[in-house]
């Protein structure tokens, strides 16, 4: 080494010193491209706090094909007619209005990680520096034999996305006659809403109370046994709807005939209804799929809890109920929320040059409807274990109510309008 | 020449030392605005867990039929989280939710969200 060298070397990092503030990391954030992919609880979410933890200085678009938010939870008093879709469909617009998000309708088609670009249907490729894909799930139709065509004849319908398919099921069950069958079959866990199938049969159980009383609901589930507020559930179908709704454990349905409106079982005899709701197995959304993200067994997506990166492709981070969930963590609206503010938050960071915060907190509300107006939750507190880099729930935290009550159906609504507006105005 | 090696490693090691001195001083200077800021994004991120269910910064949407928090200051934000920790008050979901958080965690909490 020689004074030359030396000196070189010491001009070279006083210049590289006095350029930093310039061309530092402290003004990616400015600079940086952020999209948004998937305008649910957890994109949503993510584009609104990544312009608020920045104070709205991040440049963020968010890429959603509906024209309006329809909120999955809430969804099942559609189903069962005692709330209109109306009353759960927000508008988009107070993103862009409200926080400068830049609101783009469209579906994406295809994301090249390497190149840091995506493609939408359209045809229109963006460029990204951070992407936040929040796609939802995707149902495996062809894990049910015939399942695809039974939605094509109209004789299924999932509606595990709210929507116009929420609506029709509902209509389905108005031109059922009295004394008929609504089987609704559940896949082995993980799915997306754990509760979500035994909140439905109870607003089907209720509607059928009170307009077709001799009509029956059959649970037909993958499962061991209930996969979530078992107790609670399974007291409301012995006393709030006894003789009406059946619950049948370690029902795995293989096939459906679309027809003859046969469902078929991996062990049991087939059972027929009239009004079928075949919930199929269920994987990240397809663009997480194709995208290379969904590095779990080509399901889901594995991730870093503490910004929730992709373990796959860097620079992509994933949320909601694409991912691998950590353990006792649930695929909810209210999950996919929380995972989009650590995610936010811990972006903002690193384009700030900041560390991240190494101890990021996540919660998870869940209100079911028993009736039209009793209500039953679980909440969780969840804190990062660094030393297992995982999620785990706070020793002694949460629960479950103690029983169906009005007042927790009050709470609901009020869960539902503040986390709306917390998602999206 | 082995004179010339030692004296070259020792100018060597004084200049490392000297960029690591320049460098510890520019970082001296920034790290504490870069950590005030981290901090308040750290603090922020704490207490958007309760906007879910209480609006963003703690402004619930009017007539939300959910306890609102919007018109407390931090010290009564404080007070009725410790009570539903401690089981002095009695809730649906707060008791439970309480439980998740440190003392510290509520109190800086409770910093944020009564600040309006």
């Amino acid at each position: 080494m020689n004074r030359r060298y030396f000196l070189g070397q010491s001009i070279a990092t006083l210049g590289a010193m006095a350029m930093y503030p310039a061309i530092g990391r402290a003004s990616n954030l400015n600079k940086a491209e952020i999209i948004v992919v998937g305008g649910g609880y957890g994109g949503a979410t993510a584009a609104k706090y990544l312009r608020l933890f920045s104070n709205y200085t991040a440049k963020v678009t968010l890429i959603e094909p509906n024209a309006e938010f329809i909120s999955c939870p809430m969804s099942n008093l559609v189903v069962g007619g005692s709330r209109q879709i109306s009353e759960i469909t927000s508008a988009y617009s107070n993103l862009s209005k409200r926080h400068g998000v830049k609101l783009v309708k469209g579906s994406v088609a295809s994301i090249d990680g390497e190149k840091k670009t995506l493609k939408l249907a359209s045809g229109v490729t963006m460029k990204f520096d951070k992407l936040v894909l929040s796609p939802g799930i995707s149902m495996m139709m062809d894990s049910i034999e015939g399942l695809s065509a039974a939605n094509q004849s109209g004789a299924t319908i999932q509606a595990w996305k709210a929507g116009p398919d929420t609506v029709a099921l509902h209509k389905q069950l108005a031109s059922m006659q009295d004394g008929g069958v609504f089987a609704i079959s559940i896949p082995e866990a993980p799915y997306r809403c754990p509760p979500g199938p035994y909140e439905r049969a109870c607003q089907v159980a209720s509607y059928f109370k009170q307009h077709k009383p001799k009509s029956k609901v059959l649970i037909l589930d993958a499962n061991q046994d209930v996969v979530s507020k078992a107790g609670l559930f399974k007291k409301a179908w012995a006393e709030e709807y006894k003789g009406m709704i059946e619950y049948r454990p370690q029902f795995k349905v293989t096939a459906v005939d679309a027809k003859t409106k046969t469902i078929k079982f991996e062990v049991q005899e087939d059972v027929k209804a009239d009004v079928l709701n075949i919930l199929p197995a269920m994987r990240a959304g397809d663009i997480a799929v194709s995208s290379g993200v969904a590095n779990s067994n080509g399901r889901w997506a594995n991730v870093n809890y503490l910004n929730f990166e992709s373990t796959a492709v860097k620079d992509i981070h994933v949320l909601g109920d694409s991912i691998q969930i950590a353990p006792l963590m649930p695929k909810s609206g209210h999950m996919a929320n929380s995972h989009a503010k650590v995610a936010a938050a811990a972006i903002v960071a690193e384009l700030n040059g900041w560390d991240i915060n190494p101890a990021p907190m996540l919660t998870n509300t869940c209100y079911s409807f028993i009736d039209a107006k009793k209500v039953v939750h679980v909440a969780s507190v969840h804190q990062y274990v660094a030393a297992e880099k995982t999620f785990k729930t706070v020793p002694g935290s949460g629960g479950l109510s103690a029983e169906p009550s009005v007042l927790e159906g009050i709470y609901a609504w009020g869960w539902a309008r503040n986390i709306w507006a917390d998602s999206l105005s | 020449m082995k004179l010339i090696k030692s004296i070259s490693r020792m100018a060597c090691v004084a200049l490392s030392m000297s960029t690591i001195a320049i460098s510890s001083s520019v970082m001296a200077q920034s790290k504490p605005i870069q950590t005030k800021s981290a901090q308040d994004l750290y603090q922020r991120g704490l207490a958007a867990t309760c906007a879910n269910c209480h609006g963003t910064d703690g402004k619930g949407v009017e007539n939300a039929t959910m306890p609102v928090i919007n018109h407390l200051n931090s010290e009564q934000i404080l007070t009725q989280l410790k009570a539903f920790k401690s089981g002095e008050r009695q809730g649906t979901i707060m008791p439970q939710l309480a439980k998740g958080y440190t003392d510290e965690q509520m109190q800086s909490i409770a910093n944020f969200l009564g600040k309006k």
